[in-house]
């Protein structure tokens, strides 16, 4: 309908890059409720993709398939798949170990939860857990992944202090470093600032925005304009559907079906 | 469009304030318009002096206007329809408001022929035509705006032409007057002021009427051909 | 506000007030009624016993005449006794505990067994000494030793220590889990990072709680067969030439605090009642003792963990 105007450039946003991931036919069940029908969206590599939409319309359920937290409660099912790139790999297939899954894909929390241990030592925990046992790769590896969280010159002095003492701000960004340090291919935020005030969410937002060079980035958000803020591509859901996706944009500007409208202009009852 | 309304009464409020302030600003403007061309017409000085006078009114709202905006969009961040709206009344109300400044310069150069004696009215009949039109398109935009339609909207901006091709005819007609009589010289080039104000007065009629297309479909339609136009607000 | 009104308000208020007032009399008094009786029996066996507590109590073997008799043996013998107690009920008990709350499917046989060791703590102590006297004394021919008046207590405080462990494990946000398991961690990496560390409070809590209680426990020790007059002491379990380490004094014979105090009362001489009284004054400090760690390691161990 729009007729080509390559002299009308778009100030923001940048040009579509390869598909890291794509969710195809999924559907998901709590035992016998069925909170995901047929969704399909490709998450764009090295792209923000914002999952809005209204309370209980699924997006944490969907954003915690990719790294089948779900299977760590009983009743819980999958349909169709999440096809992880280049390699093509079903995250959600049964012979596929979750754990292997994890171990590619990082999650960040709605409420920001460091381990009760030393800052140090949460940002090794990963690598611990693969079997990282040489000190001095550790230690490398933690500074640069607190160097990648923003986080390094407020906690370089005290990296054996317990994590609880950071702020919230903070703590969310340990969590970030986390993750960082064993370089996932894909981060998950589930609301990764509900319970931080607006100057961490602030901070946040902007390591967000650092943070897409070199990892692609789903995130999970009630706050509409923090999608419009951090997004490249938004998908909104509605009662376990996608209702739309689209580049941030065109769904914050002109979006096409009418739900998402009323839910975007706030004429949701 | 039926829009439902908003979670929030008080935005609604706000956002159909604006709107009729903007119909109302329009409206002020339209027959500040037409005063100017009765003006024109009668050469009655009390309505130059209303014009000249009634361009302060139209300016003060172009400001609240403007400031009612920057309001919303600080209080609500306005998304979609909302947000087009927003940042096309932004846009209506500088061409509203030029549209009174052209009121205003006819109602000026109107003065100054009386003044100066050298009007024969009837004589440029074409004027007063071609300012009907205009005046038309600029009540035909704020129905549009009012109701959302687009396809008025559309027929509004492709009406812009036939004014602009009328003005070049008229222009063409008074070079020959002036050609023909090298005293007339000084009143045609007023009426040629008057002229290309009304000339102007349909140009942002049609800059209104794309952005209540914008508002409407979402597409940007200014600098495109007519038949882009059309497939956008009709699509 | 009309001042009528703020008179109403004010009345309202002074009424449910005085429900306040009613209930914090009753409730003292109900505590006073638990408090006092214990507060009247140990301040009678202090005044009692304190005359007789001094450095030779402790280091004396029991004897016939009540002066030179001591509990030597008895507070040695308990001591080892919940050695082998603690030693063997906090692996066997924290273990079974993580099992349930991070392995087991939940369908109806662990409801099953849920039930059961909720029903364990409240089976009578005399039942667990029948028990082990035919299964450790005879079956296993451990004899009538420490190790099998352990095992014993190990058993009788089982249910208390994995009850202790799945309410801790439980305490542990499942954000933790959550974010060792989105890490990549395996089972057993969750637990041995974090689910054993953070529930270490509440686990340590559960089993001096249940120590506390089988250090007075008596009628399993005596249906195991402690000895009532034991005028020597296990063999030590240091030993000062190579392997330096024995581990003799599992099997010894031995006798505890509460047999000590039930053979003393149980004379016909006042002044053995004295000795009774002293050595209850003694078991009761312990036991306060005991609680007054698991109190200390709790705070001192949960400093770190606030979520």
């Amino acid at each position: 309908m729009e007729i080509a105007r390559p002299e009308v450039q778009r100030f923001t946003g940048s040009a579509d890059g390869a598909i890291k991931a794509a969710a195809g036919g999924l559907s998901f069940y709590y035992g016998a409720v069925n909170a995901l029908r047929n969704i399909n969206v490709p998450i764009h590599e090295k792209r923000v993709t914002a999952l809005i939409g209204p309370s209980g319309c699924g997006k944490s359920t969907f954003l915690r398939c990719f790294n089948r937290m779900h299977d760590l409660y009983p009743g819980n099912r999958y349909e169709g798949e999440i096809r992880l790139f280049p390699d093509n790999t079903n995250l959600l297939a049964p012979e596929v170990d979750p754990i292997e899954v994890r171990m590619r894909i990082g999650m960040v929390f709605q409420k920001p939860n460091p381990f009760p241990k030393t800052i140090y030592e949460n940002v090794a925990y990963g690598l611990r857990v693969r079997g990282e046992r040489a000190r001095r790769v550790i230690d490398d590896k933690v500074e640069q992944a607190l160097k990648s969280a923003a986080l390094w010159d407020e906690v370089k002095d005290r990296l054996q202090s317990l994590a609880f003492n950071l702020s919230g701000g903070q703590q969310q960004r340990l969590c970030i470093a986390r993750c960082l340090a064993t370089d996932p291919e894909l981060l998950l935020f589930d609301e990764p600032t509900s319970a931080l005030d607006p100057i961490a969410t602030g901070s946040i937002e902007e390591l967000i925005h650092k943070l897409k060079d070199r990892v692609t980035i789903l995130i999970v958000t009630h706050n509409m304009q923090q999608a419009a803020r951090v997004s490249d591509y938004t998908a909104y859901m509605y009662l376990g559907e996608l209702v739309e996706f689209g580049r941030t944009d065109d769904i914050f500007v002109k979006p096409r079906d009418r739900r998402t409208e009323d839910y975007i202009t706030g004429r949701m009852g | 469009m039926p829009q439902s309304e908003h979670l929030s009464k008080q935005y609604d409020q706000d956002l159909d304030a604006i709107r009729s302030r903007v119909l109302e600003m329009g409206g002020l403007v339209e027959s500040q318009i037409q005063t100017a061309l009765d003006a024109y017409a009668s050469g009655n000085a009390a309505l130059v002096e209303r014009v000249i006078e009634e361009d302060e009114r139209v300016n003060g709202f172009e400001v609240g206007i403007d400031d009612a905006c920057i309001h919303i969009v600080a209080r609500r961040q306005p998304a979609a329809v909302d947000l087009r709206m927003i940042m096309a009344i932004g846009k209506i109300v500088t061409d509203l408001e030029r549209m009174g400044d052209e009121a205003e310069k006819i109602a000026r150069m109107t003065r100054q022929l009386y003044e100066s004696n050298q009007m024969s009215p009837p004589k440029f009949v074409d004027v007063r035509h071609v300012a009907n039109v205009a005046l038309s398109m600029l009540h035909r935009a704020l129905d549009a705006f009012a109701r959302s339609d687009a396809a008025e909207a559309a027929r509004v901006v492709k009406e812009d032409a036939a004014i602009d091709a009328e003005f070049l005819a008229i222009l063409r007609q008074l070079i020959t007057f002036m050609m023909e009589e090298p005293r007339i010289i000084g009143r045609a080039i007023g009426v040629v002021w008057i002229a290309k104000a009304v000339e102007r007065i349909g140009d942002h009629a049609k800059n209104i009427a794309e952005q209540v297309i914008y508002i409407v479909k979402g597409a940007d339609v200014r600098h495109t051909d007519m038949a882009n136009v059309e497939r956008t607000a009709l699509g | 506000m009309d001042a009528p009104r703020v008179r109403e308000i004010r009345s309202v208020i002074a009424r449910g007030k005085r429900w306040d007032v009613v209930f914090a009399i009753v409730g003292i008094v109900c505590l006073m009624i638990g408090l006092l009786t214990v507060a009247a029996l140990f301040v009678d066996m202090a005044v009692k016993g304190l005359p007789r507590i001094s450095l030779e109590f402790f280091t004396n073997f029991p004897s016939r005449r009540a002066e030179s008799a001591g509990i030597l043996s008895a507070w040695v013998g308990s001591t080892l006794v919940m050695v082998v107690t603690a030693v063997t009920a906090v692996p066997i008990g924290a273990a079974a505990g993580v099992y349930l709350e991070e392995y087991a499917p939940r369908n109806w046989m662990t409801d099953v067994i849920e039930i059961n060791i909720t029903n364990l703590a409240g089976v009578p102590s005399i039942v667990y000494g029948l028990l082990a006297l035919g299964l450790f004394v005879y079956q296993f021919g451990l004899g009538q030793s420490v190790l099998a008046a352990g095992l014993t207590l190990a058993l009788l405080i089982l249910p208390v220590v994995i009850v202790a462990t799945r309410e801790a494990i439980r305490a542990i946000p499942a954000a933790m889990r959550e974010g060792s398991y989105a890490l990549g961690a395996t089972q057993w990496q969750t637990v041995r990072y974090h689910i054993l560390p953070y529930s270490m409070p509440g686990i340590l809590t559960g089993v001096i709680i249940g120590l506390a209680r089988a250090i007075g426990e008596t009628a399993p020790i005596i249906t195991i067969g402690a000895l009532t007059f034991i005028a020597f002491l296990p063999s030590p379990p240091f030993q000062p030439e190579p392997p330096f380490l024995s581990f003799e004094w599992l099997f010894a014979p031995f006798t505890v605090m509460p047999i000590q105090m039930f053979n003393w009362t149980s004379r016909p001489e006042a002044a053995f009642q004295v000795n009774a009284a002293a050595a209850g004054f003694i078991l009761v400090l312990m036991t306060l003792a005991m609680n007054g760690l698991a109190i200390w390691l709790r705070y001192r161990l949960r400093r770190n963990i606030n979520w």
